[in-house]
C-alpha cells in the first residue's frame, strides 16, 4: 500500500459515516452588494488599501502620474507586449518625464533602474479594493511582480462588487495565476511598522479609464 | 431579555442561595450582602446549608473525577423548583456549562444539571434580566469601577447587568476602566502553577484600576477581586475592592451583624 | 523545529525578564487586536461569514476524505505532482527527493508554519540545498538563528537596533535606525535570490477542492514572488487546508486577513492552480505539492477534531493575555498562544507537551475572535482532563484534589475545617491579607497577599441568625 492509500484508508476511518456531504455553498455569509457607484466604492477601498487612484480627463491623469512617477524616482517604464492599453499609456508618458522604455525580460534580468510596469487590469473588486490580474492566455504578471511602482489600467466597466464576481470565470478551469492586488507590498514585521515595498511594487496605481 | 419561567410574576420568589465555597470561607459579607439585596426585591431565600463547592477547581484543572463527586453533591444540595441565585458569575458557568460536560454519560445526571443550569443565575443577571430592576436602592457612595470577570462576562454574557445596577446607584460615580474585559490572570489553579504570568497579568488590571481614579474596585466574581485585591493590599495602593452584591446591600450592609 | 514545550514555565520566566521582548509584546499584540476589532466592527455580516465558514470547515472535516481526492484528483488534472507525507520524517525525505530530482541548490521560500512542523529547512539544507526565507520576518529570525515567535509576525521580539546588527554582519550592509532603508536592504538582497532560485517554496492557505489550487495570501508579496518566477515550485500544506469550492474562497478570504492584522485584504492573494501552461511567459514548469499528515488524521478521528478548522489567523494569539505576557517563544514549538496549547499537544502527544493546556486561565478570550469559532477553552480544560486519564499529573496535585474532594462531600467537614482555619488565620494575620504561604501557595504570595480566612464563615452565621432551614 502507498501513502497516499494509506492516509485514505486512515481518513475514511476517521470520517466514518457522516452523510453526504454539502453540494452547494452555504447561504449567507457575503455581504449585501455595496449601494450605489460600485467606481466610487472601489476608489474609497483602493484608497484604504493604499493604493492611488487616477482618473478623469486623461490629458490632467497623464501629466499626474508623469509627476508621481518621477517623484518615485522611476526612470524606465516597461509593458506587456500584447497590451495595447498599456503600451498607449506607457508611450504617451514618456515626455513627462524622462522615462525609458524597456522590458519586463530586460528588468528581470536584473536592471538597476526604477521602473514603473504598467498592466491591464482584467478585472476591480470594490468590496475589497482589489486589481484583478491572471495568467489566462498566457498574460505575464511582472508589471505587477518586479517593478517598483505598478501601474494598473482599470476600465470602469471591470470594477465588480463583490469577490465572487470576480472568481465565478475561474471556476471551472483556473489560469496557473490568479492575483488579488490590493494596494502596495507591505510589511510590518519589523516593529510593527507598516513599510511598503517589502517585495512587490513601493507604490501601486490605479488609472480608471472608459 | 425577560426570563420565563412559568412562575406566578405576582406570586412569592423562591430563591435557593448558592452562596459559593469561597465567598462562605473568606468573605461571608458577600453572602450576607446578596441575601440583603435579593430580599429587597421580594424574593424568599432559602439557603441550602448541605451545600459545599460546585467542583470547578477540580474541573478547571482536569481532575474530573473529584469535580464530577462536588458536582453530584451539588445537584442533590439544591431543591427542586425556585430559581438559584449566586454571587459569583464563575461559579454560575461552572454549573451551567461545565455540568453537562461531566455528566455527558450519565443521562440521569445530565438531566438534573440541565434543569438546574436553567434555573440558575448570577445576581446582578438576576436582578436585571429576571426581577426587572432599574435601581437597586443602594445608598453606597464613591467613585467607582468595574472589572468584567472572565466567566460572567464570557461564559455568561452578562455585560451590561452590572453596569445598568452601578449605574443606577445616585451616590455612585461610575467609571469605565480600559481593557475591563481582559482577565486578571487568576484563573484558579493557573495562578499557582504559573504565578509569575498570572501576576503579570494582576499588575496590568491594576494598572487600568488605578488610572481611572476609583477608590473602590468591584466585580462579579470574588476570585478576582481577592487576587486583585491581593496585589493592591501587598503594594498598599488607595483603591479598594469590593464585590458588587456588597455594593448594592450598600452602606448598610452587614451593620445587623456588627450589631 | 526542536520541541521545548514542556517547558513552558522555565521559558515564561525567562520571557517575563527580558525587556526588550516585553517592549515589543506590549508595542504589538495589543495594535493588532485593536485593528482587528475596528476591521470586524465595520463588516455587518462578519459574524454570518464567520459562521458559514465555520460550518464549511466543519463539513471539510465530515468528508475530509472526499473533499482531498476531489482536490488532488483536479491538482494533478492541472500539473501538480502530488506527494503524501504521513510523518515529519517522511516529509523531509521527500522534499529532500524533490529537490535532488529538480536539481536544485537555491530555494527560496515564503512563510510556512507547516514546513517548520517537519523541520523543512534542515532537510533540504541536509539535501546540500540553501534556503532563504523571504518573509521578511522569517527572514530576520533565520539569519538571526532563531525560531519565529508568532505565527503572522515571527520576529515581533526583534529591535531595529538588533535587525540593522543582523544585516551589518550577515549582508554587509551599513548600520541605520530607518525602518524603510531596512526594508530596502532586505529587498535588495531578496530580489537577487528569487531571480536565480531554482525553486519556490510556500505554504499554502486553503486548498481549493474543486480547482485544485493553492491559495497564498501575503502582504509583502513573496509568495508571489516564489510562485511565479523560479523554475519549480514545490507548497508544503496539511491535508486540512481544504476548502471544498472556488465559490466558498471569499467567504475565507473576508475573515482571514481581517482576523489577522484587521486589514479588509491583504496585498496579495495568489490563487495558483497547476503549472504554467503552454505559452505562459513565466510560471512554474514543475510544481509539486507535499500533502502532511503528520498527526492530523489522528486528530480528525477524535474529539479535537475541530481544530483542524484553524485558518492560522494568529487572532487568538493576540487576544490571549498569558501570550501576551510571555510570547510565543515560551510554548516551545511551532504554534503558540491558545491555537499552540491545544495544538501542539495534539500533534506532538500529550506527555511531550502537557505544560501547555495548563498555560491558560480560560479567560476565553480567544474563543470570542476566532473566526471559525473553535472552542479554544473547551478543548483546553478536555486536554487537562487527558492529561490526568493518562498518569501526567504530579502526585502532589491529585492528592491535593482528593483530599480537597474529600472535604467538600462533607458540609459538616467542611464546617470543622474552615473553623480551624479561621481561627489559625484570625490568631496569625489579625485579619489582614497573608504575605507568606508554603508551597503550592508560595507563588501567589511572592507578589500578592492571600485572603485570610473569616472567623465566621457565612454558614455558621446564618444558622446563629436564621436557623437551619434545610
Ligand atoms: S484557532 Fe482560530 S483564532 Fe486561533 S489561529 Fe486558528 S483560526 Fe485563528
Amino acid at each position: 500500500m502507498n501513502e497516499r492509500e494509506s492516509l485514505f484508508r486512515r481518513l475514511s476511518a476517521a470520517c466514518g459515516e457522516r452523510g453526504a456531504a454539502v453540494e452547494e455553498p452555504l447561504p449567507g455569509g457575503a455581504p449585501t452588494a455595496p449601494e450605489g457607484d460600485r467606481v466610487a466604492l472601489f476608489a474609497k477601498t483602493f484608497t484604504a488599501a493604499g493604493g492611488v487612484l487616477l482618473r478623469g480627463p486623461v490629458e490632467k491623469a497623464l501629466s499626474d502620474l508623469g509627476e508621481m512617477l518621477r517623484s518615485e524616482g522611476v526612470t524606465a517604464l516597461f509593458f506587456p507586449e500584447d497590451d495595447a492599453a498599456a503600451r498607449e499609456i506607457a508611450e504617451a508618458l514618456v515626455p513627462f518625464g524622462p522615462f525609458n522604455l524597456t522590458t519586463g525580460a530586460e528588468v528581470r534580468g536584473g536592471s538597476a533602474a526604477v521602473t514603473a510596469g504598467f498592466r491591464a487590469a482584467e478585472a476591480a473588486i470594490a468590496e475589497t479594493g482589489t486589481i484583478v490580474e491572471t495568467s489566462a492566455g498566457g498574460k505575464t504578471l511582472l508589471p505587477g511582480l518586479i517593478a517598483d511602482v505598478h501601474v494598473s489600467i482599470v476600465p470602469a466597466a471591470s470594477v465588480v462588487a463583490r469577490m465572487e464576481e470576480a472568481l465565478a470565470a475561474f471556476t471551472e478551469d483556473p489560469p496557473r495565476n490568479i492575483s488579488f492586488l490590493s494596494g502596495p507590498s507591505k510589511t510590518a514585521d519589523i516593529e510593527q511598522t507598516l513599510t511598503v515595498g517589502a517585495h512587490g511594487p513601493k507604490k501601486a496605481i490605479a488609472l480608471m479609464v472608459g | 431579555m425577560p426570563y420565563t419561567t412559568g412562575m406566578d410574576p405576582k406570586g412569592p420568589i423562591p430563591v435557593s442561595l448558592f452562596f459559593t465555597c469561597l465567598a462562605d470561607a473568606f468573605s461571608p459579607g458577600v453572602c450576607t450582602a446578596t441575601v440583603e439585596v435579593l430580599e429587597r426585591f421580594g424574593a424568599t431565600v432559602r439557603v441550602p446549608l448541605s451545600q459545599t463547592c460546585c467542583g470547578q477547581p477540580a474541573f478547571n484543572s482536569g481532575n474530573r473525577k473529584e469535580a464530577r463527586a462536588m458536582a453530584r453533591k451539588f445537584l442533590l444540595s439544591f431543591p427542586d423548583d425556585g430559581f438559584i441565585v449566586t454571587p459569583s458569575g464563575s461559579c454560575a458557568a461552572m454549573v451551567k456549562h461545565g455540568y453537562p460536560v461531566l455528566f455527558r454519560d450519565e443521562p440521569r445526571m445530565l438531566a438534573r444539571a440541565r434543569a438546574i443550569g436553567e434555573r440558575i443565575f448570577e445576581l446582578s443577571q438576576f436582578l436585571v434580566d429576571v426581577l426587572g430592576v432599574t435601581d437597586p436602592k443602594s445608598d453606597f457612595s464613591g467613585k467607582v469601577t468595574y472589572h468584567d470577570s472572565c466567566h460572567l462576562r464570557r461564559g455568561l454574557g452578562v455585560i451590561e447587568a452590572p453596569r445598568k445596577l452601578l449605574r443606577a446607584v445616585p451616590g455612585i460615580e461610575f467609571v469605565e476602566m480600559e481593557e475591563s474585559d481582559r482577565c486578571c490572570g487568576f484563573g484558579g489553579v493557573f495562578s499557582l502553577k504559573y504565578p509569575q504570568i498570572s501576576c503579570k497579568m494582576t499588575e496590568r488590571k491594576v494598572e487600568r484600576i488605578l488610572a481611572t481614579g476609583a477608590s473602590y474596585v468591584t466585580s462579579g466574581d470574588l476570585g478576582c477581586l481577592l487576587n486583585i485585591g491581593g496585589l493592591i493590599s501587598r503594594i498598599g495602593y488607595p483603591v479598594k475592592t469590593i464585590h458588587l452584591a456588597e455594593i448594592l446591600a450598600g452602606k448598610t450592609a452587614g451593620k445587623e451583624d456588627a450589631g | 523545529m526542536e520541541l521545548n514545550a514542556n517547558a513552558f514555565g522555565r521559558n515564561a520566566r525567562k520571557a517575563l525578564l527580558d525587556k526588550t521582548l516585553q517592549e515589543a509584546l506590549g508595542r504589538t499584540t495589543g495594535r493588532f487586536q485593536a485593528h482587528r476589532d475596528a476591521a470586524v466592527a465595520a463588516l455587518p455580516e462578519f459574524e454570518a461569514t464567520r459562521e458559514r465558514a465555520s460550518r464549511i470547515k466543519g463539513d471539510v472535516l465530515d468528508h475530509l476524505d472526499t473533499y482531498l481526492a476531489r482536490f488532488i484528483e483536479e491538482a494533478e488534472k492541472r500539473g501538480t505532482i502530488v506527494h503524501v507525507a504521513r510523518d515529519a520524517a517522511q516529509a523531509r525525505e521527500i522534499a529532500a527527493r524533490i529537490a535532488w530530482e529538480e536539481g536544485i541548490t537555491l530555494a527560496v521560500k515564503s512563510k510556512s508554519m507547516a514546513s517548520e512542523e517537519v523541520s523543512f529547512n534542515e532537510a533540504l539544507q541536509g539535501a546540500g540545498v540553501t534556503v532563504v526565507e523571504s518573509d521578511l520576518g522569517e527572514f530576520i529570525i533565520q539569519l538571526a538563528g532563531e525560531a519565529p515567535s508568532h505565527i503572522i509576525a515571527p520576529a515581533v521580539h526583534k529591535t531595529r537596533e538588533e535587525i540593522s546588527l543582523l544585516f551589518e554582519r550577515h549582508l554587509g550592509e551599513p548600520r541605520t535606525d530607518s525602518i524603510p532603508e531596512l526594508v530596502g536592504m532586505a529587498r535588495k538582497h531578496l530580489r537577487a535570490k528569487f531571480l536565480s532560485a531554482g525553486m519556490g517554496v510556500s505554504g499554502g492557505n486553503f486548498l481549493v477542492a474543486d480547482t485544485g489550487s493553492v491559495v497564498l495570501v501575503t502582504n509583502e508579496g513573496n509568495g508571489r514572488m516564489g510562485t511565479v518566477l523560479p523554475r519549480v515550485h514545490l507548497a508544503v500544506v496539511g491535508i486540512e487546508k481544504v476548502i471544498p469550492r472556488m465559490a466558498d474562497l471569499p467567504t475565507f478570504l473576508r475573515l482571514l486577513p481581517r482576523s489577522a492584522s484587521g486589514q479588509v485584504i491583504s496585498s496579495y492573494v495568489s490563487i495558483v492552480t497547476g503549472t504554467r501552461r503552454a505559452g505562459d511567459p513565466e510560471g512554474p514548469e514543475r510544481m509539486h505539492l507535499l500533502l502532511l499528515d503528520c498527526g492530523r488524521s489522528a486528530i480528525l478521528e477524535g474529539k479535537y477534531r475541530e481544530i483542524l478548522k484553524c485558518i492560522r489567523c494568529a487572532a487568538c494569539l493576540n487576544s490571549c493575555p498569558v501570550y501576551q505576557s510571555v510570547g510565543g517563544h515560551a510554548y516551545g514549538w511551532v504554534y503558540s498562544g491558545p491555537i499552540g496549547a491545544v495544538l501542539t499537544p495534539l500533534l506532538v502527544g500529550l506527555p511531550e507537551a502537557a505544560a501547555l493546556p495548563d498555560a491558560s486561565t480560560l479567560c476565553g478570550a480567544c474563543a470570542d475572535v476566532c473566526p471559525v469559532k473553535i472552542p479554544l477553552p473547551d478543548f483546553l480544560l478536555e486536554l487537562r482532563s487527558d492529561a490526568r486519564e493518562q498518569g501526567l499529573k504530579t502526585p502532589g496535585e491529585i492528592a491535593a484534589m482528593k483530599g480537597y474532594a474529600g472535604v467538600m462531600k462533607r458540609a459538616g467537614l467542611l464546617e470543622a475545617i474552615e473553623r480551624i482555619a479561621g481561627v489559625l488565620g484570625q490568631f496569625f494575620t489579625k485579619g489582614k491579607g497573608i504575605s507568606g504561604l508554603p508551597y503550592p501557595f508560595s507563588g501567589w504570595t511572592e507578589r500578592r497577599d492571600f485572603p485570610a480566612p473569616a472567623a465566621e464563615p457565612f454558614r455558621k452565621q446564618w444558622k446563629i441568625k436564621r436557623g437551619v432551614t434545610r
